[in-house]
Formats: structure tokens, C-alpha cells, sequence
């Protein structure tokens, strides 16, 4: 589903804030990408999206180049990025429609889906009001139940429990799980190491942009906490 | 003290980067950039006012009548203040989008007020100064006044902008307050400002004696203007005739009032911030039959909404097609046989009579045509207002081309009434078909024009960072460019127009250069502008 080969990124002064990062998520994974502040993880998780360019190395969404044919590898993958800034002058109704419209979801599905996922996210009685008035929390939910809408292949989350209630914590994981055995995959950040120990049945590690760990939980864990191995492997060079 | 000069340090740097779209002020090399910029634009907009200011002096001193220039010049910086501080009111006092940031500063609520309302006095004295001074120097050097003249015209500019401020302040702020009360409240507030400048106009509107020359002109002008606004007849006592009463008059009421604004808005400053900042909530909300749309017509609805929610982006963008609208339909009126059946007369109908008058208005309709679409870009700011949203955008699954098409095509909407207005036009002034097609076709070359050119000038000077829509719809590095490029562009067709004898051979060349840079701007954007929008 997700081919990520030789992906190196640098910005100005040659700083590369990626560095030669290669992996595979297959359907069925939910991959957890884990590293410090600063690693490469939004940079990467940005370049998969397409929603910044790069020079070296390719990233294919279901055997398709994002570089070549950006517009149909974006029509699998649903983003949601750690902060969603969401268009504050729409309502939340107007902003899933728009969604909806983009990916050319038909309207009898997306109106059975926007009812299934703003009720399990409780943001139903939300949706009509502006965007600018909601929480940052229900901002995310919303982020969230406009990726499900148009049932992506590859559900790519940039940090996605942070600023969620443990009740719809609770729920985008069931959702992710749900939709790991229709054959979906999941790629995410995050900081919280449990989750990832939990949830994610493959993980990497990324430290200042070079992939250092990866593989299935086990293999990466092994015998121990996956706290232990990555403070272990991000003090290594100290 | 110490902590609201930073803070108005602060916002004063903050603007200059969001005016000038510097990434970051911090390093030299945009440090310098940027005053550079400034720099420039002063030069500029100085230069625009002397050239004002020289052509009204030379009109002005044939009749004697020079003494009226400052006071002239002082009534439009202060015309000027109060309407572009209307628009800048809320996203500056009230509704800016860092209210909480600032108010969480050990900073008290009336340092903050403070901090705020000299913020719009230090933009609102950079505009009197460029308008002003030119108009000062010039006088000084054709009147050659005293040393007091000079003493007191100092003295007094700095004072000028700060009861039109006030004025604008609290007509923008009973507007934003008033529909902060509705659901639609942007809806309410474009509406409210709309009919605001409508009763304006018709107030402005001189049924005087019009066929009079220039200084006699000038003077009934001012007698209007001391008599809306005596502060005008204040000023001109104390610059013209060197009254000290005059002038303490003059100073002390606008240094009192703006004491007494500055400390009534701090006791509602929080309150009102709230109504402003809170949305409407709590409307239970019922799913009902969704409508699909095609990806572009689900953006082109996505601009729409954003341009109707966003007050500032309709007055300026929208304001010039409604005021030629309602010029071409008055005109018609004047015109027609409805106004001898109503018996409605207007001095107008004096000026059209003469035929050297009309004769002019009709080979220069299309030069003003051109203007009002110039002033029309939507897309000069439609990258911008994306904002911290733009990620929204990189990331669906539509073609950059769609992208652009939405943004082009939503200008063009805006824009349209244009073209009924040139019908209308070519009626009023009894056009043959020539000449109506020319106008039509010149208002269509500008049309595609204005919109391709905005976003392509847009997508070189982005500004994502604004903490206020005003900042990015009027006063960014990309606003600025198109506007004086388009004046500019404007002016030399006014040249061409008034150089070449045949003038529907001079608009007929002009609408074929429009359309070759059409063709340009076109390939252009498909080429740097899809490059510039994937490395945003």
C-alpha cells in the first residue's frame, strides 16, 4: 500500500531533515512512526501526502508514484495532520460536503457515514455551526470523520490522540482496527509509546532523520518495553 | 509603559512582515528587504500625491484661490482615514485573532486598549503624512507662506487622522457589534458597511453648481466639508489665517476625544472582544438531504463562502463593482425619458448637454471600465487567505489547474456585473455597436486579465502568517503590487487613449495588448504558477 524508497529531504544550508528513509506498510498494518522532536516524522508523513515536494526518492501509494501522479495517490489516502487548521468560515456540515464533493463520495454513502462517524465522535449536534466556534478537540473529530467519509486505503495521522477525550480516543482506535481488517492500512506519529506498543502491529524509529529501527512491534521491542528500546536507541550516539 | 511600547513594537512588526510577506524578520539580509520595501511604497504613494497636489495648485492659483489646497488635502486624508479605518477596525481593536495571546500578557486591559488604538493611529499618521506633506510642500513653495505656516502645519498634521479614527472606530464597531448579534453576522456586517458607504455617497453626492471652474469648485467643496466637519474650517484657521485659538481648538478636541474613546473602548474592550470571538453555537442541528457537487464547483463554492464571510474581502474587492453598477444605472436614469417623467433633474444632464463633455465621457468610458475592473481581483488574495488552511488544499485529490480554474473563475463571477454595466453604459451614452462591443470587449480582456494576473502576483508574495483578513486583502505585499500595478497600467492606457486621435483605434490596440498579456499570464500560470503553488 505504502512504498517509501531511498525518501531524503533537505532544506536550506543542506540540513537534511530526512535522510535516506525507506519502509513498507502493506494492507492490514497499522504502522506506528515513532522518533523525538524533530526527527523527520512530520516531513516525512508531509512528503507521503503530497503535500510537500521532494527531489530524492519515491514514495508509491498503491504502486503509484505520488510524484508522478499525485492527484490519484491523493484519492487513497486520507490525511489528518497533528494540528487541523480547518476552514473556520464553513460549519462542520459544509466543511464534511466539501470533502465529500472532492472525493466524489455519492450521497446516499456519504450521508450514512457522516451520521456513523459524527455519532461515534459525538460531534452531531456540532455540525451546524461554524468551525470557527469549536474546540480544538472537536476540530480533530471533525478532521477525523472527514478522512473516514470517503473510505481511504491509506489513513496517514500526524500525532492523532493528542487533543482527543479518552472516549473518542477510545473510538478512533476501534475505527482504525475496523478498518485495518477491510484491508486498509495505517500510517501514524505519534509521541505516545504505549499506544504505539498496543495498537500498531509494525513500528519505526526515525532519530534526526535516519530510520534506526523497523519491523513488526515484536521484532523492534523484543523482550523489553518499547520505552526502553527507543530511549535506548535515541541516547546511542550521545 | 515599557511593556506597551514592546507591544506595539511588536505589532508593528508583526504587520510590516505580514504587509511585506517576510518569513522571517529576524535575519538581515529581510530586515533589510523589508524597510526596503517600505521604503519604497513611500516613494511612491508621495510621489502620486505630489503629482496631485501640483495639478490642483496650478488650477487653484490661476483663480487665487491657492489658500484652499492644505485644507482640501487635509479633508481627503481625513475621508481617507475614516473609511479605511471602518474596515480595520475589527481584526484591530475588536476580533484579532491573537486577543488571547495579548490578553494573557501581564499587560493591563487598558495598556493593551492602549497599545491597539496607537497601533491604528501609527497606520492611519503614515497615510496623512504621505498625503500631506507633498500637498504642504507644495503649497509652501507657490504661496511662499511664513515661518509660521510651516511651525503650525507641523504641528497640526500630526493631529489629523485621530478624529476620523474615532468616527471610523465606533461606526465599524456599532457595525461589528450589531451583527455579531446574528448567525450570519459577516453576512449582517457586509450589509450594514454596504449601506453605510451607499449613504455616503448619496450625502456626497453635489447637485451644485457643477459647470463652475475648478477653484470656484474647490470652494463650494470646502464650504461643504467645514460644514460636515467643522474641525476642516478649525484647520484652516489655524494653517491658513495662523489663529492660535484655532489651532488649541483644533488640538484640543482631537487629543480630548481620543482620550475619551481610548478609555470608554477599554471598559468594553473585553466584552466586546467575547460577542466578537464567540461563534454562534447551540442551533440544533438536524442531517437533512445532502447535495453533491463536482470537485470544481465544490471549490468555486468554498472561494464564494470565504469571500462572503470575510467582510474586509468584499468592501474591497466588491466595492468597485457595486459603485459602477450604481453609476451606470443612475446614469441611465438621467437619461432616460423616466427622469422628465418623474421630473428629476440633475446638474449632470448640464455637462452631458455640452458636447465637448460628452464627447469625452464616451471616449473615455472605457478607460474608467478598466479601473473599476482593476480594482476587482479577488484572486490577489485567494492564496493568502488559505492561510494555515492551505494543507487542506496540497492534500485533496484535485489537479493544481483545478485549483487555479476555482479561484480564476470565482473573480470572474465577482466581476461580471461589469459587463452588464458597459451595456448599460453604451445605452446611457447612445453608443453605436462599435463602440458598445469595444467596451464589452475591454471590460472581458481586463476581466481575465485582473484574475490571472492577482493570483499569479499572489503566488510570488503568499503571506499564510496574517492575524487579521485586512492585513492580507489590503495592505500585503501582493495587494499592493496589483493595485499600483494596475493603476499604473490604467494610467497608460489613459496616455494612449489621449495621444492617438482615433480613440476606437486607440481602445481597439489596447484590448489587443490586454489579450496578448492575457495569453502570457495564462501560460504562465501553467508553467511558474503551478511550480510556485507545489513548492508553497
Amino acid at each position: 500500500m505504502l512504498v517509501i524508497k531511498n525518501f531524503s529531504k533537505s532544506y536550506s544550508k543542506g540540513r537534511k531533515a530526512v535522510d535516506n528513509l525507506s519502509l513498507e506498510v502493506s494492507g492490514g498494518d497499522i504502522f506506528g512512526f515513532i522518533g523525538h522532536n524533530g526527527a523527520g516524522k512530520t516531513t516525512t508523513i508531509r512528503a507521503i501526502v503530497g503535500v510537500m515536494t521532494f527531489e530524492e526518492g519515491d514514495i508509491l501509494i498503491d504502486g503509484v508514484s505520488i510524484k508522478k501522479d499525485p492527484v490519484s495517490c491523493k484519492k487513497a489516502i486520507a490525511y489528518i495532520p497533528d494540528n487541523p487548521d480547518l476552514y473556520e468560515h464553513l460549519t462542520g456540515i459544509e466543511y464534511l460536503n466539501f470533502i465529500g464533493d472532492i472525493y466524489e463520495v455519492d450521497k446516499s454513502d456519504r450521508k450514512t457515514l457522516i451520521e456513523k462517524y459524527a455519532e461515534a465522535f459525538s460531534i452531531t449536534g456540532n455540525l451546524g455551526d461554524s468551525i470557527a466556534s469549536y474546540s480544538h478537540g472537536m476540530k480533530q473529530k471533525l478532521a477525523i470523520t472527514a478522512a473516514l467519509i470517503h473510505r481511504p486505503k491509506l489513513l496517514v495521522l500526524d500525532e492523532p490522540f493528542v487533543g482527543l477525550d479518552p472516549k473518542a480516543s477510545y473510538t478512533l482506535k476501534t475505527i482504525m482496527a475496523d478498518l485495518c481488517k477491510d484491508g486498509s492500512a495505517i500510517f501514524f506519529s505519534t509521541h505516545v509509546l504505549e499506544v504505539a506498543e498496543k495498537l500498531c502491529n509494525k513500528i519505526a524509529i526515525i532519530k534526526d532523520g535516519k530510520l534506526v529501527a523497523s519491523g513488526t512491534t515484536q521484532e523492534v521491542k523484543g523482550n523489553h518495553s518499547l520505552e526502553d528500546v527507543f530511549l535506548e536507541l535515541i541516547d546511542e550516539e550521545k | 509603559m515599557d511593556k506597551v511600547i514592546h507591544l506595539i513594537r511588536m505589532q508593528i512588526g508583526a504587520i510590516l512582515i505580514d504587509m511585506l510577506s517576510i518569513g522571517n524578520f529576524g535575519t538581515k539580509k529581510s530586515k533589510e528587504s523589508g524597510y526596503g520595501g517600505l521604503v519604497l511604497f513611500v516613494i511612491i504613494m508621495s510621489g502620486v500625491s505630489f503629482m496631485y497636489s501640483i495639478m490642483i495648485a496650478g488650477g487653484l492659483e490661476v483663480f487665487n484661490s491657492l489658500e484652499i489646497l492644505p485644507p482640501l488635502f487635509m479633508a481627503f486624508t481625513s475621508l481617507t482615514s475614516l473609511i479605511t479605518t471602518i474596515f480595520k477596525v475589527k481584526g484591530t481593536i475588536f476580533g484579532f485573532r491573537d486577543y488571547d495571546m495579548v490578553m494573557s500578557l501581564p499587560i493591563s486591559t487598558a495598556g493593551i486598549v492602549a497599545s491597539r488604538v496607537f497601533f491604528l493611529y501609527a497606520i492611519n499618521m503614515v497615510f496623512a503624512a504621505i498625503i500631506m506633506i507633498p500637498a504642504l510642500l507644495v503649497y509652501g513653495v507657490m504661496a511662499q507662506p511664513g515661518i509660521l505656516f510651516v511651525l503650525n502645519s507641523i504641528v497640526t498634521l500630526f493631529f489629523i487622522p485621530l478624529v476620523p479614527i474615532i468616527l471610523a472606530s465606533v461606526l465599524g464597531t456599532v457595525i461589528a457589534y450589531v451583527a455579531s448579534k446574528f448567525r450570519y453576522r459577516n453576512f449582517f456586517q457586509i450589509v450594514l458597511s454596504l449601506l453605510l458607504f451607499v449613504g455616503f455617497m448619496l450625502l456626497s453626492i453635489n447637485t451644485g453648481d457643477t459647470g463652475q471652474k475648478i477653484a470656484q469648485m474647490s470652494r463650494i467643496l470646502t464650504e461643504k466639508i467645514n460644514a460636515y466637519y467643522p474641525l476642516a474650517a478649525l484647520y484652516t484657521k489655524a494653517v491658513i489665517h495662523y489663529d492660535v485659538t484655532a489651532m488649541l481648538s483644533f488640538i484640543g478636541i482631537s487629543v480630548l476625544t481620543f482620550l475619551l474613546y481610548t478609555i470608554g473602548i477599554g471598559r468594553c474592550f473585553k466584552w466586546l472582544n467575547t460577542k466578537m470571538l464567540t461563534g454562534i453555537t447551540g442551533m440544533k442541528f438536524k442531517m437533512e438531504e445532502l447535495k453533491t457537487n463536482s470537485p470544481f464547483s465544490a471549490l468555486f463554492r468554498k472561494e464564494m463562502k470565504r469571500f462572503f464571510t470575510t467582510p474586509t474581502y468584499v468592501l474591497n474587492t466588491g466595492f468597485g463593482v457595486i459603485l459602477l453598477t450604481l453609476g451606470a444605472v443612475a446614469l441611465l436614469f438621467i437619461t432616460s425619458p423616466l427622469a422628465d417623467l418623474l421630473n428629476l433633474h440633475f446638474k449632470i444632464e448640464e455637462l452631458l448637454s455640452m458636447p465637448q463633455f460628452a464627447g469625452m465621457l464616451g471616449d473615455f468610458a472605457p478607460v474608467a471600465i478598466s479601473f473599476f475592473m482593476i480594482m476587482s481581483s479577488t484572486t490577489m488574495a485567494s492564496i493568502s487567505l488559505e492561510g494555515k488552511q492551505l494543507w487542506i488544499l496540497k492534500s485533496l485529490p484535485v489537479s493544481i489547474k483545478t485549483i487555479f480554474r476555482a479561484k480564476i473563475a470565482f473573480n470572474l463571477a465577482i466581476v461580471s456585473p461589469i459587463l452588464v454595466d458597459t451595456v448599460i453604459i453604451s445605452f446611457a451614452l447612445n453608443y453605436d455597436l462599435f463602440q458598445g462591443l469595444l467596451i464589452l470587449l475591454m471590460a472581458v480582456v481586463y476581466a481575465l486579465f485582473i484574475s490571472m494576473f492577482g493570483l499569479l502576483v499572489n503566488l510570488k508574495f503568499p503571506n499564510f502568517h496574517w492575524t487579521s483578513e485586512t492585513i492580507v486583502v489590503k495592505q500585503s505585499a501582493a495587494s499592493m503590487v496589483c493595485v499600483f500595478a494596475g493603476m499604473g497600467i490604467v494610467f497608460v492606457q489613459y496616455a494612449c487613449v489621449y495621444v492617438i486621435p482615433d480613440k476606437a483605434l486607440a481602445h481597439l490596440i489596447w484590448i489587443g495588448l490586454v489579450a496578448a498579456a492575457d495569453f502570457i499570464l495564462y501560460r504562465m500560470l501553467h508553467t511558474y504558477g503551478m511550480q510556485r503553488f507545489l513548492e508553497l
